[in-house]
């Protein structure tokens, strides 16, 4: 349980950091709650030679409302986002997703920028983000791009960051009309990571039936993805029971559900059903 | 644990089998692979980095092919060891002609320990999909090429971009009348 040797810089600024990153890219890594790396690092899953910790950098840890937009520094704790009483009212679902990441000291420590960036398959952040229509926005040498959530996670551990890019802030459009939110998952029992975990977030009209629905499910397959026949069988519908079970049955449609000896593959694709239908229920009352 | 799955390639079947049991093709296909020598009659030692993200390692094995009949089948057993963790396993390769593509499937059981099963396990099945598909790309791309051409070269953009349009392709096949 001891990593090997690696060298250690402290940057003070987001364009120093950016620097040092693009000089040794495949040798370096961005260290932030250190929660996932540290971990791979004395397992020796990971070697890197230099970690760049951005945990010094001002300015990297805030939420912040800005016109039609929420925005969350990358350096955010996942507690910081949790106890944080504005979202609670403008945006519940990033406290409820941030109250079930892991345990109290890995809240602490572990920030949102680092969960995104590291995409883990099981992560809870990722659905959350997709389901809230999120944009990532992440800089390099030559300045800085928008990511759509949608098109960020590319695969298992893979996102669309480039390996001399760093996450700095997610956007998040703030909720409005008559809204909805819930996160739930089946956290494994050991992790705490999510065996599956849903987030929904739709919007009622006047008569109380459902404007648009945006679900987003983790820990099925290899990535977070959009659950879009869920969507589409919620959207213009009135929300009755009838409506909510059909349309949460849809939840691994065109999905390949991965197994592990915890759950296998058929298992998850029934809690991902399950957990649909109670996050629409909840996101619905 | 079974691994189990299918690729489609666009490629003549005899042209893929040549290529999935050739070491060289072999070498530049297999994602991380850094050396793969000849040790006998079908059978090779490699030297794989592979991983995904951050997690990697080094692993050192040996491949044999047992079972060919040719172009339509074979038989692999990989057994392998790194700092990791272990790999050991087997499994059967089968080419089908189906529209002028050639369907590989293969079905197999491997066991995984060390590090990497105990703390890795959840992202096993998901690691191994995408190195197949990774290493499948690849080999497609070498078959389409006849074998006294030069061979196609493999780097993680030009892989990416294959992928990406290999699926695009399968999404609008439905509408073609003629896949080359
Ligand atoms: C016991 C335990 C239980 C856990 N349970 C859960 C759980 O239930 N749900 C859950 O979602 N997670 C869980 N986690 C993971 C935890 O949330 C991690 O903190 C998080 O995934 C990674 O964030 P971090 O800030 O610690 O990142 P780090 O570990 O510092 O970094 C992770 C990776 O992302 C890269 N990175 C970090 N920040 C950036 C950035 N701004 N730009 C570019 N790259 C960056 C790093 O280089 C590294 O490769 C658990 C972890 C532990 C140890």
């Amino acid at each position: 349980m001891i990593p090997a040797q690696f060298d250690y810089v402290v940057p003070a600024t987001l364009a120093e950091a950016v620097s040092l990153l693009s000089q040794h890219q495949d040798e370096a890594k961005i260290l932030a709650g250190g929660h996932s790396l540290i971990p791979a690092m004395k397992l020796r899953l990971a070697q890197p030679q230099l970690l760049i910790d951005i945990g010094r950098i001002k300015d990297l840890s805030y939420i912040r409302e800005e016109g039609s937009e929420i925005r969350i520094g990358a350096m955010t704790t996942h507690y910081q986002i949790e106890s944080n009483a504005r979202l609670k009212q403008i945006c519940p679902m990033l406290p409820a997703c941030a109250a079930q990441i892991g345990d109290v000291q890995v809240r602490n420590r572990g920030t949102i920028g680092g969960s995104l960036a590291h995409a883990d398959p099981a992560a809870d952040w990722p659905a959350a983000i997709i389901a809230l229509n999120a944009e990532m926005v992440v800089v390099n040498g030559k300045g800085q791009r928008v990511i759509k959530a949608d098109d960020f996670f590319v695969d298992m551990l893979t996102t669309a960051l480039d390996a001399n890019e760093i996450l700095s802030e997610i956007r998040i459009p703030a909720p409005a009309g008559n809204f909805g939110q819930s996160y739930l998952k089946v956290p494994q029992p050991a992790s705490g990571f999510a065996v599956v975990g849903v987030a929904v977030h739709l919007t009622r009209d006047a008569a109380g039936a459902c404007e648009a629905a945006s679900v987003a499910v983790t820990g099925v397959t290899s990535k977070a993805y959009r659950a879009s026949a869920v969507e589409a069988a919620l959207k213009g519908k009135a929300l009755d029971d009838a409506t909510i079970r059909d349309a949460a049955s849809h939840a691994t449609d065109g999905v390949d559900a991965n197994g592990d000896i915890y759950a296998s593959a058929d298992y998850r694709r029934h809690l991902a059903s399950v957990y649909t239908r109670r996050a629409i229920e909840a996101a619905a009352k | 644990m079974k691994i189990e799955g299918t690729h489609e390639l666009y490629a003549r079947r005899q042209r893929v089998y040549e290529v999935l049991t050739d070491p060289a093709v072999l070498k530049r296909c297999i994602p991380g692979c850094e050396s793969l020598e000849k040790t006998g009659e079908n059978s090779y030692r490699a030297t794989l980095k592979a991983g995904v993200g951050t997690i990697k390692g080094i692993f050192t094995g040996s491949v044999e092919l047992e079972d060919l009949r040719p172009p339509a089948h074979y038989r692999m057993t990989v057994s392998g060891k790194g700092q990791p963790g272990f790999l050991k396993g087997s499994g059967d390769i089968d080419l089908d002609e189906r529209d002028g593509l050639t369907v590989v499937s293969y079905t197999g059981d491997v066991q995984i320990g060390g590090t990497i099963a105990n703390v890795g396990q959840r992202m096993i099945q998901g690691a191994v999909k995408m190195m197949a598909s990774q290493f499948f790309t690849a080999i497609e791309a070498e078959a389409k090429v006849e074998a006294d051409e030069t061979p196609p070269k493999h780097g993680f953009f030009r892989t990416a971009l294959r992928w990406l349009s290999g699926k695009l392709r399968r999404m609008f096949r439905g509408k073609r009348s003629n896949p080359s």
